[in-house]
């Protein structure tokens, strides 16, 4: 049995929307072993982001434990948990965010800059990780240089940039034409693969899910199924 | 650290070329207004404290009334003054004293006829000219005249108002006082603007006749009372100390409504006069800079606003609130800065402009003062102006929660 890297136990989460409150999450469950690769699908609304951020430690649940390598998110105070952020989660979004003023290269060294990584250093990674998502030629490009494909791909590096254990990508192909988001997939899939890293996925895609080793299914706040998937 | 910080500021203005140009037009405005007004106020000051050196010299006072200087009509009375006194004190090389009366003045008889009539007679000592010179300011007589030399008597010289309305010309007699006097000068009408403060051919002279000292107590009869005396001291001597001591000495001879006034009494009065209308005007410039200072504020509420999902990218990237801080500090900071930096040139071309104006038009000496005191301490304050413009957008933006910041549209 592999070691659970992120553990939620009872989570609910709720928000006020004016006067309304919304339930987005209403008691999940979810163990997440280290190296795996999930996938994490559902309608809009069904609570599938909240419970991204979550995992991400961007957010914290309203009841109910979320354990990232065993600490309880909600015992750490900001700065714990920025720090827990910065160190050892990856993020990889819809819309890319990358900063726009910024070439390529400093937006992956971005992540660096903030957890103090001296400039050489952090230089030379973030060529040695543009290089290995096939941008080796895109260094100094800015981000409105950039086809989406390859912006995606310059997120996957910034997400890479600290050397997490945990990428978090929540619709990375929402943006995509097929043939570049099949790209983005297989990097995601090879960081589980050969670098052991735990990729959670939130996705509408179908051929994500096909990447996946397993598919969380999450509707109106509570989880319905998890299925192994097929392991391409 | 800070150098990536600075590089991610930098990249934020350059990127929002536009409206970072118009936030620091704003804060230049200010500050050039600030700056020209400051500028100009101690050129005033500086050019007025030399005049007033240029007169006195280094090593001169004077001995005057009580509160000869606090108002116009003061200035004029005589007091009583022993200038034996303050021969006597030790330091002291020179004593000149001006002494006026009114005197029944006749003019020179053409055809058995002569204009006659009440003027000021003003005595004055010969050494004013061999030994206070300054304070005759830039004299000059029609062609022949001169000055009283020591020793002289009986001899005038006339206010070229005075001199026309008696038809008296250089060389001929007139009677002051049934004492016949002859012409020796007659003082041109004032030329130019410098010396009006002091000196005799000021507008205020034209219309009086001047005899040596000594011959006042001839026509007026003997009296110590006296407009004012000048007092020179021996050189490497403290004026003050000597001043001091005059007054001392003076207040032990029984006179005591006198007072001495040295240059570093004037200057510092000058000061703080001078402190205070450029304290004015530099009150009324910051105003626009206030204005200047709020565009900076709204500029970075903005941009704020703008990146906030950037923001919420930085942060979940792991940027601590305290580095975020420091990204739009540095911007705001930034412009104000680079605001700083171009009022400040601005500032001190206008008031060289204003200088040269002003020496153009008014014939006054004076030229702009670029202190660096006062670019130091406007950079300074450009900066923290920006800087703290950026403090409450810049709070707001780290303060965000990330989910918050992340969903912003």
């Amino acid at each position: 049995m592999m070691d659970a890297v992120l553990r939620l136990e009872g989570v609910t989460r709720q928000y006020s929307l004016g006067k309304t409150i919304v339930h987005a999450l209403r008691g999940v469950d979810l163990v997440v072993h280290n190296g795996e690769i999930i996938a994490l699908m559902g309608p809009s609304g069904s609570g599938k982001s909240t419970l991204l951020h979550i995992l991400g430690a961007l957010d914290t649940p309203t009841s109910g434990t979320a354990l990232i390598d065993g600490i309880d998110v909600k015992s750490l105070a900001e700065r714990k948990l920025t720090q827990l952020r910065g160190q050892r989660i990856g993020f990889v979004f819809q819309t890319f965010n990358l900063v726009p003023t910024l070439s390529a290269q400093l937006n992956v060294e971005l992540p660096m800059i903030f957890q103090r990584v001296p400039r050489r250093t952090r230089a030379t990674r973030a060529r040695t990780l543009l290089t290995r998502v096939g941008l080796g030629d895109r260094f100094s490009h800015r981000p409105n240089e950039l086809s989406g494909g390859e912006r995606q791909r310059v997120a996957i590096a910034r997400a890479l940039a600290n050397d997490p254990e945990i990428i978090i990508a929540d619709e990375p192909t929402g943006n995509l034409d097929s043939e570049s988001g099949g790209r983005i997939l297989e990097h995601l899939a090879g960081l589980s693969r050969d670098d052991g890293k735990t990729v959670i996925i939130a996705t509408h895609d179908p051929d994500a899910a096909a990447v996946a080793g397993r598919i969380v299914r999450i509707k109106d706040g509570r989880l319905i199924t998890t299925q192994e998937g097929v392991h391409v | 650290m800070f150098s990536d910080f600075f590089l991610l500021s930098t990249r934020g203005i350059m990127h929002r070329k536009m409206r970072s140009w118009l936030t620091v037009i704003g804060v230049f405005i200010g500050i050039t207004a600030v700056v020209a007004m400051i500028s100009i106020g101690l050129g005033l000051e500086r050019s007025v404290t030399q005049q007033v050196a240029k007169v006195f010299g280094y090593n001169s006072f004077l001995v005057v009334g009580k509160n000869a200087f606090q108002s116009p009509h003061s200035a004029a009375k005589a007091v009583h003054v022993n200038l034996n006194v303050i021969k006597q004190v030790p330091g002291v090389t020179a004593v000149a004293a001006v002494r006026s009366e009114t005197g029944f003045v006749k003019g020179p008889s053409s055809a058995g006829k002569s204009r006659q009539g009440f003027l000021p007679v003003m005595g004055l000592s010969p050494t004013l000219m061999t030994e206070f010179s300054s304070f005759l300011g830039d004299l000059s007589f029609a062609p022949g005249g001169r000055f009283f030399r020591p020793g002289e008597s009986n001899v005038a010289i006339l206010g070229h108002a005075v001199a026309t309305q008696l038809h008296a010309q250089l060389g001929y007699t007139i009677t002051i006082e049934d004492h016949q006097f002859k012409i020796i000068g007659i003082i041109a009408p004032k030329t130019t603007g410098q010396g009006a403060s002091f000196g005799l051919n000021r507008t205020s002279n034209a219309d009086t006749i001047f005899v040596p000292f000594d011959q006042m107590n001839v026509l007026f009869g003997k009296s110590d009372k006296v407009l004012l005396t000048l007092v020179k001291t021996a050189k490497g001597t403290d004026v003050d100390t000597i001043a001091a001591r005059v007054k001392q000495a003076l207040k032990a001879a029984g006179d005591t409504t006198v007072t001495t006034v040295t240059y570093s009494d004037i200057s510092r009065q000058i000061s703080t006069v001078m402190g205070s209308v450029s304290g004015f005007l530099a009150g009324i410039a910051g105003i626009s800079l206030l204005v200047g200072g709020v565009g900076v504020m709204n500029t970075m509420y903005t941009a704020v606003l703008e990146r906030t999902r950037e923001i919420g990218v930085m942060k979940a990237l792991g940027a601590r609130r305290g580095q975020i801080l420091s990204i739009f500090l540095i911007e705001s900071g930034l412009m104000g800065l680079v605001g700083g930096i171009v009022g400040v040139l601005f500032g001190l071309g206008l008031s060289s402009v204003a200088a040269a104006v002003i020496r153009g038009y008014f014939n006054v000496e004076i030229h702009a003062v670029a202190s660096p005191i006062l670019i130091v301490s406007t950079l300074a304050f450009s900066f923290f102006l920006g800087a703290f413009a950026g403090w409450m957008p810049a709070r707001r933006a780290a303060k965000l929660p990330v989910v918050d910041a992340l969903r912003y549209e």
